[in-house]
């Protein structure tokens, strides 16, 4: 990875607004053939973010159909599919009656992996949305920003929005692959956000309640705040 | 400061006349029944309104006079300001560190095929546990945050002089052992951030001359860093956490024999110059305490983002190395120092000097005065060393090239050239006129 | 966080403070005093709420999926012990004769609980065999008395003469009948739970599923 790029990936893991431009203006021409992700607008970025549930599950169905016969997630188990809003039938009958089980990995191990893609490694997904530097506009970008559906060299695409411009990986997305059962229209655009969606949702699963408690525990530190500045100034007051 | 003792035995209420006590001492029998020291009846601290269960507990084990002395009683000096608060920030975040650390440990896994999984577990699938890591993680940060700010405080105001250089050196043990717990512990998920920030140390330590070799081959436990390394490290972050909260008795212990220095760094000279402890730093340290724990809220609830390096979610890879390594930001001024020499052992023997060479301010320092205030040669010197500082920390997180590099040699070279230059301060020094007392020290 | 106790001591500030403490505190600090403390018990009250709550037990444990037990090399006589939701499952291929003593009037009156009136077994286990069929008896081999793995004694006579053959615990002599039914003078009080099982051919059987359409599980057994 450039330095550049780094660069920006830290300023936009810390929140910095200025930081990108600043970087991106230094970035030289020459750093590599890849393009920064466009910008999408996330209902979950920003400090009271939430994540859209539907969109939620959509993407976990585009995961389950289309991702996991390369990729896996091993971190997850099937109970934590909850965090999407599946109810606890919805949980059991994923889960075939094991909701503790993890989901299962397409490959026994990373040399398995390699050996079944001509010798590239598909990534675990389960933090991809926090390894990946721009998470998830990346993931959007990388999924639809294939300039050919043919590959440019053996087992080589030519996708700007990866380090080199080069991926092993093939267009994953084509239209129709996955039927909705919210009757929502799968094209590629719509399948890439809300994959990314449930890649942001695993990267940070308990984003949510993280919110929510957080604004309740500044709440009550406001008030004692307010109690134990009153109380310091009313000891000192007879201080000179 | 100690009222006469009184005789819990009797239930009286009234002190008895001064004297009293020495008399039915040398009345009392000697024999099994006497059960005070040197066979007197059992004697409590405590003043004579306190209740009778409360004389009774402290005449056989004087913990409530003690509480009573050292922090209700206990005379603080009048003008200390918000910069005393970092203490208490220090102790409090380390009964956080200690408690969310027990419950991680619970269930924490130390071996290679486990660890990574583990912390997995705990983060998705513990209940609250990805709130107990938050806590933990971002306790790393404010500790050594807190924990640079108290030191600041004591170079500035001269805590560290006469009487208290055992003050100050066991808070440098101190920063040496919270330094080696957050190294093990942040090893023990075993991301690749942490395997190879394990790695880069063990090479940094085996780079010391003599000792260099045994010393990595003792903390790695074997040809690779695995899971022997993993297990040592678990158990030495463990055992370390509750060793610190001991050191930190002593530093106490030391801290209420000399009392508390304070922002003239004139010793408190009669009863106008102090307040008892209780309720005046009681609130003091409250409201900043409650201050500092919405900071530390804020980072838990908000911006976990902050105090993560997202590569340590790649669990542990041999084979490659992450494209940036860096230490944490807390080590980050004493990385920048190491790479800032063009030299293996000379970088790291300087990084370690220049912590070192911190335990002897109380030595290279000869100036009788205390507080930078009333120095004006010490005041720019030690405002230099904390921009110093500043500088490498920002210079360790940047690639080591270009301007970063110049800024930390030039940073480097501030940072020795203190203590170079500190023994032979007072000689050029004219201090500023002290206070008498510190009731006029501060009239703020 | 004890930085907001309540002030108890006005006389040690006056004796240390001649100058400012000479004049009372108003009532309100007082108040205030309690309600910061109040406050900060509130809320090292709630703190405590996620470390109770990682304590909770993990998983499902009715997750756990059934388990097929093949019966088809189990002699007559012999007894095989299955782990199944980590706990040993003794299934017993029990003779004729066998069967004929667990009838006899002479053992029912030994028994504590001939008739499985307490609720250690499914309902279509609460007969005189405390199986689905005579011959095959299913009972989890853990004494109800604390807990420990009896010993499979089928032989009768033994070591008692009067022993008809059963289990004896290791631990405190707890003696059951093959059907695992506890013998009176025994420190366990109840019968061997028996877990939810069917037969699902004749010489194979599924633990997990019930033999009729009800929903008994291992949580139901009285004591396990």
């Amino acid at each position: 990875m450039t330095l550049p790029d780094r660069r920006r990936k830290r300023a936009w893991r810390r929140g910095l607004v200025l930081l990108p431009i600043v970087a991106a203006g230094l970035a030289p021409a020459a750093a590599g053939a890849q393009e920064a992700p466009p910008a999408n607008h996330w209902s979950f970025s920003g400090p009271l973010g939430r994540f859209d549930r539907p969109s939620l599950q959509r993407g976990y169905a585009v995961y389950a159909h289309v991702c996991s016969a390369c990729h896996s997630m091993r971190a997850l188990r099937y109970g934590d599919l909850r965090g999407l809003g599946l109810t606890e039938e919805q949980v059991r009958l994923l889960a075939e009656g094991k909701p503790d089980a993890p989901l299962p990995a397409p490959f026994p191990d990373a040399d398995a992996a390699r050996a079944a893609n001509n010798g590239a490694l598909p990534p675990d997904l389960s933090r991809i949305a926090a390894t990946l530097p721009g998470g998830a506009d990346a993931i959007v970008a990388i999924l639809t920003g294939y300039r050919s559906s043919r590959p440019v060299a053996p087992g080589q695409y030519d996708n700007p929005f990866v380090p080199g411009g080069r991926i092993a990986m093939p267009p994953p997305l084509h239209a129709g692959q996955v039927s909705f059962t919210d009757g929502t229209k799968a094209d590629p655009d719509r399948m890439a956000r809300d994959v990314a969606s449930f890649l942001a949702w695993s990267a940070s699963p308990h984003l949510e309640q993280r919110h929510r408690l957080g604004v309740r525990v500044l709440f009550y530190g406001i008030v004692l705040l307010v109690l134990t500045f009153m109380l310091k100034r009313k000891v000192w007051r007879d201080v000179r | 400061m100690a009222g006469p003792r009184h005789d819990d035995v009797s239930g009286s209420d009234r002190p008895p006349p001064p004297g009293a006590n020495e008399q039915s001492a040398a009345e009392a029998p000697v024999g099994p029944l006497s059960y005070g020291r040197f066979g007197g009846p059992p004697t409590s601290d405590l003043p004579p309104g306190a209740p009778p269960l409360a004389h009774w507990i402290d005449a056989r084990l004087p913990v409530l006079s003690y509480l009573r002395r050292e922090y209700v009683e206990y005379p603080t000096p009048r003008n200390l300001n918000h910069l005393w608060n970092f203490g208490a920030f220090i102790t409090v975040t380390l009964v956080l560190m200690i408690l969310t650390g027990l419950f991680l440990a619970l269930n924490y896994e130390p071996s290679v095929a486990g660890a990574f999984a583990s912390v997995e577990a705990i983060d998705r699938q513990l209940p609250s546990g990805w709130l107990l890591r938050s806590i933990h993680m971002a306790g790393a940060t404010l500790f050594f945050a807190a924990l640079y700010v108290h030191i600041f405080r004591s170079l500035y105001y001269g805590s560290y002089k006469r009487p208290r250089e055992l003050l100050w050196l066991t808070g440098m043990l101190l920063m040496f052992m919270v330094m080696a717990t957050a190294f093990f512990g942040y090893v023990l998920p075993w991301g690749q951030m942490s395997f190879w920030g394990a790695s880069v140390i063990v090479s940094a330590v085996s780079a010391v001359p003599l000792l260099g070799h045994a010393l990595a081959a003792l903390l790695q436990g074997g040809a690779i860093l695995g899971d022997v390394a993993i297990h040592r490290f678990f158990v030495l972050h463990f055992l370390l956490g509750f060793a610190i909260a001991g050191v930190v008795g002593l530093h106490v212990l030391a801290l209420h024999v000399t009392g508390s220095n304070n922002p003239a760094g004139i010793e408190a000279r009669g009863p106008g110059d102090t307040l008892p402890f209780h309720p005046y730093y009681t609130s003091k340290d409250g409201l900043g305490l409650v201050v500092f724990l919405l900071i530390y809220a804020a980072l838990v609830f908000f911006a976990p983002g902050w105090l993560t390096e997202a590569d340590n979610y790649l669990p542990a890879d041999p084979a490659v190395t992450p494209a940036e390594i860096r230490p944490e930001w807390y080590f980050s001024p004493f990385f920048a120092i190491l790479r800032a020499v063009p030299s293996r052992s000379g970088g790291v023997l300087l990084a370690g000097l220049s912590v070192l060479l911190l335990c002897l301010m109380p030595w290279l320092d000869r100036s009788p005065v205390r507080s930078a205030r009333y120095r004006p040669v010490y005041r720019p010197m030690v405002i230099v060393l904390a921009m110093a500082f500043l500088t490498l920390l920002a210079a360790g997180l940047h690639p080591p090239n270009g301007i970063w590099l110049l800024l930390s040699r030039i940073a480097a070279g501030c940072w020795f050239g203190f203590f170079v230059l500190l023994p032979f301060v007072h000689r050029i020094e004219t201090p500023r006129t002290l206070p008498g007392q510190l009731a006029v020290a501060d009239p703020a | 966080m004890s930085a907001t106790g309540p002030s108890d001591d006005p006389e040690g500030r006056a004796s240390i403070l001649p100058a400012a403490a000479d004049q009372p505190d108003p009532p309100r600090r007082d108040f205030l005093t309690l309600l910061t403390g109040a406050t900060v018990l509130v809320g090292a009250g709630a703190f405590s709420w996620p470390f109770l709550d990682s304590l909770r037990p993990e998983g499902s444990g009715d997750a756990a999926p059934p388990l097929d037990v093949d019966l088809s090399r189990v002699v007559p006589g012999q007894q095989i012990v299955v782990v199944w939701r980590g706990k040993p499952v003794f299934v017993v291929r029990r003779t004729p004769e066998a069967l004929q003593r667990m009838r006899g009037a002479a053992l029912r009156q030994k028994l504590r609980d001939p008739d499985s009136h307490a609720l250690q077994q499914p309902a279509y286990a609460a007969n005189w065999h405390r199986s689905v069929a005579p011959e095959w008896g299913v009972m989890v081999g853990i004494c109800t008395h604390l807990g420990c793995v009896p010993g499979y004694a089928p032989a009768p006579g033994g070591g008692a003469p009067d022993w008809p053959g059963g289990y004896a615990c290791p631990c405190h002599g707890s003696r059951f009948d093959l059907a695992g039914r506890v013998f009176q003078g025994s420190p366990a009080p109840l019968n061997l739970p028996v877990p939810p099982y069917r037969m699902i051919a004749s010489d194979r059987l599924r633990l997990g599923e019930n033999n009729d359409s009800g929903s008994f599980g291992l949580d139901d057994i009285q004591q396990l």
